[in-house]
């Protein structure tokens, strides 16, 4: 693996020649990511270097690859199970509520979302907003389109999430995902339905420099699996925007394994696997 | 004690190795030890709770930037990649699997060979990948110890093989083995 030094070497060089700056990002996590473009692209770190400086493209396609883009439908069903029973229902009775994917990836999560709003009768008076930096993946999600074959896993998650209740055995529903998506198995295509795709506002946005690009405060902030690739500091900072940017008592979805450490964690209640803007 | 830490990879067939070395340990053993284990995908609850049963220390599948603390048995989440951190702190990743496999054997036994170097114990148990072998070498280049469990005592053999083609180990131990080299460090 790359040692720290070559890390640092490599972070400086681009934070001379970018706007691009890696410095708090996690160490061994951002070395890994390192170590993957240089075997992918069979070269050695001087090599990247001197690349990276002579071509802003091939920059660009680092800073792409760098980031990483893994999402799923439906993530951690019981997050989603949660949300709907505990979250998205205290604001059945608001005229609006708006909602913020920071880091959305390929946006798996924004229709996840839209699709749960819909069947809880809120999907018209939500306003969703999408943020990544990286725009090819914004690109996938604004088309609602996914490889069929590896994603079996997202129909058992539609059915975990939208026809069973956790809560009560008994609460069985039969909607079919062919009301969101359609599956294609000749094309390998699985498609979002058009009323999905036309809703959410995607927006490229860097969460370290940008901040919140859109002129409202938000209900609920997701930012799920993004904050694993900072440093705590770092993470810190983003933690003190997403307060200033939440609705008093909005909430804050995190990853499954990632919490909130240090005097920042005072100005949330956590409550199971959410925090609450105090 | 000369070694800060020790890594335990395995897949197929090494839930009872884990469990039974789990509970020989003395309960003074006053350093971490990091078990990354290969898990089917939908068994994502309950394997923490299982290996605790008959643990004597505390088994945690740590957060992101957890501290990482001495006595403690840390399991890597399921579906996340585990590193250490220099400063003894965790780091989670979602990229993708590696080797068919997140939590990776190797990405884990690849952070912590940097960041124990010499003093880092590194195990590859039963299992049916390759999974750990490129990891094991990675903890002997940086001076650490490399052990496999002896392939005739696995029920599936093909990961301790392949760590052995990869690198040249330092001890083909039995459960039982490992168990007492691991109550002499």
């Amino acid at each position: 693996m790359l040692s720290k030094e070559e890390i640092t070497l490599f972070i400086n060089v681009v934070k001379k020649i970018s706007t691009y700056d890696f410095s708090d990002y996690s160490e061994r996590s951002f070395a890994r990511r390192i170590d993957k473009i240089l075997s992918d692209n069979r070269m050695e770190l001087p090599a990247l270097i001197s690349k990276v400086k002579s071509s802003p493209e091939f920059l660009e396609k680092v800073v792409k690859d760098i980031t990483v883009n893994t999402t799923e439908l439906f993530r951690d069903p019981s997050t989603w199970q949660a949300l709907r029973f505990r979250v998205l229902n205290k604001f059945e009775n608001q005229s609006v509520i708006n909602i913020w994917h920071a880091g959305c990836s390929t946006g798996q999560e924004v229709y996840s979302m839209l699709i749960l709003l819909n069947e809880m009768g809120l999907f018209e008076k939500a306003n969703v907003f999408a943020t990544d930096l990286n725009t090819d993946v914004l690109n996938v999600a604004k088309k609602g389109e996914y490889k069929y074959r590896f994603n079996i896993d997202y129909l058992d998650n539609f059915d975990k999430v939208i026809n069973e209740n956790p809560f009560n055995y008994e609460d069985v529903v039969n909607v079919p995902y062919t009301k969101y998506f359609q599956v294609d198995q000749n094309k390998d295509l699985l498609k979002m339905n058009d009323f999905l795709v036309n809703k959410p506002l995607f927006r490229k946005q860097d969460l370290i420099n940008d901040g919140n690009i859109f002129y409202t405060k938000f209900d609920l902030i997701l930012c799920r699996n993004v904050l694993i690739y900072f440093n705590h500091e770092l993470q810190t900072r983003i933690f003190e925007m997403f307060h200033q940017n939440l609705f008093a008592k909005g909430y804050l979805v995190l990853g499954a394994h990632e919490s909130m450490l240090g005097p920042v964690a005072a100005k949330y209640k956590r409550k199971g696997l959410f925090y609450v803007k105090k | 004690m000369s070694y800060k830490a020790v890594i335990i990879g395995g897949s197929a067939g090494s839930f009872q190795v884990i469990t039974k070395i789990l509970a020989n340990l003395p309960a003074g053993f006053d350093i971490p030890i990091f078990l990354c284990l290969h898990r089917l995908k939908h068994v994502r609850t309950g394997f923490e709770e299982a290996l605790s049963i008959k643990s004597t220390l505390p088994i945690i599948e740590p957060y992101d930037k957890q501290h990482i603390r001495p006595g403690k048995i840390y399991l890597a989440p399921a579906n996340y990649h585990m590193y250490m951190e220099l400063g003894n702190t965790f780091s989670l990743s979602t990229e993708p699997p590696v080797n068919h496999s997140r939590p990776s054997i190797d990405l884990s036994f690849f952070s912590a060979a940097y960041t124990y170097k010499n003093k880092l114990v590194g195990i590859i148990l039963s299992g049916a990948n390759k999974d750990g072998a490129l990891g094991l070498k990675q903890i002997k280049l940086a001076g650490g110890v490399a052990i496999v469990q002896s392939p005739d005592e696995c029920q599936v053999k093909t990961m301790p093989t392949a760590a052995m083609a990869a690198t040249s180990v330092d001890y083909v131990y039995t459960t039982d083995q490992i168990i007492s080299f691991l109550k002499r460090i």
